[in-house]
């Protein structure tokens, strides 16, 4: 190869030099320096350069800290159970709009309208819903005759009260995808089990729900990553009470760098839960492509049908 | 001919040399303390907070009365306290006053980010005579401006003053005088008779709670349990920084704040300093015992279905009377441009004069007079027993240390257990003292030991 054709080759490499350096800046700094920040023991009123290196100090502590191990606890169950419940409703829904009938367009927007809402809002709005007294769920118990739920002062119904007002606010994100990826599939194979005599159980079990999964995985990883950075609702509707009841891990450390002033631990917390998303991720991608192929597998039966 | 002239020359000579040195030395030391500053502009942080907007409403006469002009950001007291930490790590600030509250005094003057006032008040150019600093209510000195005596925190022969309180509260209680006549009952004096009315409320009136107190996990659930604790006798730590808030006073304590909640308005468990105030200003409530700063909202009709019925009495004296101080103070950061301007102003609005104006104008009083004063009194009569209150104002009711945090979420956690899952109070305080030595330990608290 001359050395002119040489200079051709690396010509773009050059020019996007510049570019890629800054991404990788940006991208990379504000990670690279909150690993930093975890082996320090660093006080928000001191300039990180004075902060004190503990090497694996941080890490080590919290694991015999009870509270984070509680709010370890309490992270993982959240969010086990609201991306359950919203996979099941999100797809059950989709699965049960996916028609053309009248109306069915502003119902479709209606289901998605409760995901438009600040989050902040949200969690205000079910506070007073939950109120003790004046809160709507009370009021009509009460005109029922009924007992009132101590919905926000007692630990099992706050954790209960969290998780609706999730699971309210983010089904309508799983229903859109699964809608998408419905209206999608190629109708050929749907023809083809009719003919074949499949009930409408059948469909959805060999023929849709298997096709929709690549979609399906996407959008169970994009809950589960924000079902363990979920803040703001839990922050106004318990501030994690009561006692370590609904204190998920963002909260915690939140309330670490905040309240604590403990900038280094804060940041070991965060990166635990970095660690955590990113082996879920890693696993989640790996199933994925697996179940992409069996999808294209189907899809190709379908066409050759 | 030759020698008269000069005669005139040399007389006039002195004259005007005279003259000119009367005029210099007149006006050398004829000049008003304000002088020197005049155009200059003081810029200060303040809080939104009620106090702070009564000061806003006085600004204008003290830049017309020193020629000092002012600015002010006013922020949300989360923001002021993350602005006001990170403004001074830097080299040169952007504030020449900033307000703090009482948990930041540890912070900022460990990190030696606070000006030492001494250097202002030995200033015979700066300090005013007439300042009268015996008036100013000591308990809220103590705990809001001075850093560096007793456990650190407090006075004593090695402190010194960082700051002055503005803005500050101590504790009262809020009764509803017509429940109280309605059914005879006695305002309470103490503990036991305050633990017993508060249970006999909801029996004589139906749906009506006993005390509306704070109770929500974390920091209100503490500071509720701090708030009984320290008049029955109680400490978090020892002069030696042993964690004794598991002792005897510390289950007292514990158990005094579920009695009060358990015969509480519905979803006390719940509230934090708003929701109870809400809910003894709508009357679920017949009592409220919490920071004077709620009383003006109380005695808004447009606000308040209690307003004009509402009476108020010293905190019940357990063992011992101590009532909560903190709230707000105010000092000069060492990066500020213009500390001499801040420290006039600082000066300004918490003498005698200032003091009276704000609190004129809905701000707490820094100082006894302004408590006695006989038009603050037509115009809010509960002012004299607040000012009665202030003398048994307690400085150490909790520490003021850089890991006071963690200790104070954790006391609020474990409260909070006791209130809504049944923990028993000795266990739960048992944990939090375990816990708070291992703190205590790791920030080099038993170095010494």
């Amino acid at each position: 190869m001359t050395t002119a054709s040489k200079l051709n080759r690396l010509t773009p490499y050059f020019f996007l030099a510049p570019a890629v350096l800054l991404l990788i800046v940006a991208l990379l700094y504000p990670i690279g320096y909150m690993i930093y920040a975890s082996f320090l023991d660093w006080r928000p009123s001191q300039y990180i350069s004075e902060a004190e290196f503990v090497g694996f100090r941080n890490y080590i502590n919290l694991w015999n800290d009870e509270a984070f191990r509680e709010s370890f606890g309490v992270t993982l169950k959240f969010a086990a159970v609201v991306v359950t419940l919203e996979m099941a409703l999100g797809v059950g829904l989709a699965l049960l709009l996916d028609r053309n009938l009248r109306g069915m367009a502003a119902l479709r927007t209606i289901f998605i309208l409760p995901m438009m809402i600040a989050p902040i809002v949200v969690g205000l709005m079910w506070r007073y819903m939950y109120h003790p007294t004046v809160g709507i769920f009370n009021r009509t118990l009460k005109n029922w005759g009924l007992e009132p739920i101590p919905w926000l002062s007692d630990g099992t119904w706050s954790f209960i009260a969290v998780v609706i007002a999730d699971v309210w606010q983010w089904t309508p994100f799983i229903f859109i995808l699964s809608l998408a990826a419905l209206q999608s599939l190629p109708q050929s194979a749907l023809e083809a089990a009719e003919l074949d005599g499949a009930s409408g159980w059948q469909k959805i079990w060999h023929i849709k729900l298997p096709l929709m999964m690549p979609v399906l995985i996407v959008a169970l990883l994009l809950r589960l990553i924000d079902a363990f950075k979920v803040l703001e609702v839990v922050l106004v509707m318990t501030n994690g009470g009561p006692g370590l009841s609904t204190e998920i891990l963002s909260l915690r450390i939140f309330r670490t760098a905040q309240e604590f002033q403990e900038l280094g631990v804060a940041a070991a917390m965060s990166n635990y839960l970095l660690i955590l998303l990113m082996l879920l991720t890693t696993i989640m991608f790996v199933y994925n492509k697996a179940v992409e192929n069996r999808a294209a597998r189907l899809r190709a039966a379908a066409q050759e049908t | 001919m030759l020698k008269s002239l000069n005669a005139t020359f040399v007389a006039t000579t002195m004259l005007v040399a005279t003259a000119t040195t009367t005029i210099a030395w007149a006006d050398g030391h004829s000049k008003g303390p304000y002088d020197d500053y005049k155009g200059q502009t003081v810029t200060a942080i303040f809080p939104a907070h009620p106090h702070y907007n009564a000061v806003m409403k006085v600004l204008p006469e003290f830049t017309k009365e020193t020629g000092i002009k002012v600015e002010v950001d006013q922020l949300q007291y989360l923001k002021l306290r993350e602005k006001s930490t990170l403004e001074l790590t830097k080299r040169q600030g952007d504030y020449d006053l900033m307000s703090y509250v009482v948990f930041s005094k540890a912070d900022y003057v460990f990190a030696d980010q606070l000006e030492n006032l001494a250097r202002f008040f030995m200033n015979p150019k700066l300090a005013d005579p007439k300042y009268d600093a015996d008036d100013l209510i000591d308990g809220y000195v103590q705990n809001i401006g001075v850093a560096g005596g007793k456990k650190g925190y407090l006075p004593g022969p090695t402190g010194s003053l960082f700051g002055i309180p503005f803005g500050s509260e101590t504790s009262v209680l809020a009764y509803r005088k017509d429940i109280f006549e309605k059914h005879g009952i006695e305002v309470p004096k103490t503990y036991d008779a305050l633990l017993k009315v508060a249970c006999q409320i909801p029996e004589v009136e139906k749906g009506m709670g006993g005390m509306a107190s704070r109770a929500a996990s974390g920091h209100q659930a503490s500071h509720a349990f701090l708030l009984h604790l320290a008049p029955l006798g109680g400490r978090v730590f020892d002069d030696e920084w042993n964690p004794i808030i598991n002792n005897e006073a510390g289950v007292k304590a514990a158990n005094a704040l579920k009695t009060i909640v358990d015969c509480g308005p519905e979803g006390a468990t719940t509230f934090g300093p708003a929701e109870a105030a809400a809910s003894f200003s709508q009357g679920t409530s017949a009592m409220f015992m919490d920071s004077i700063a709620f009383a003006a909202g109380f005695e808004d009709p447009s606000k308040s279905k209690v307003a004009g019925k509402v009476g108020y009495a010293l905190h019940p004296e357990g063992v011992r009377r101590g009532s909560q101080t903190g709230g707000f103070g105010v000092g000069i950061p060492r990066n500020a441009k213009n500390k001499e301007a801040a420290f006039l102003l600082m000066q300004w609005l918490t003498s005698k004069k200032g003091d009276l104006m704000v609190a004129m104008q809905g701000g707490n009083p820094s100082r006894f007079s302004t408590y006695e004063n006989a038009d603050l009194n037509a115009k809010y009569p509960y002012s004299a027993t607040f000012g009665e209150a202030l003398k048994y104002a307690d400085p150490d009711w909790r520490p003021i240390i850089p890991t006071w945090g963690k200790i104070n979420a954790d006391i609020g956690t474990s409260m909070s257990k006791v209130l809504t899952e049944g923990l028993d109070p000795k266990e739960a305080l048992d944990g939090v003292a375990e816990r708070a030595k291992k703190i205590m330990d790791e920030a080099g608290y038993y170095t010494w030991k």
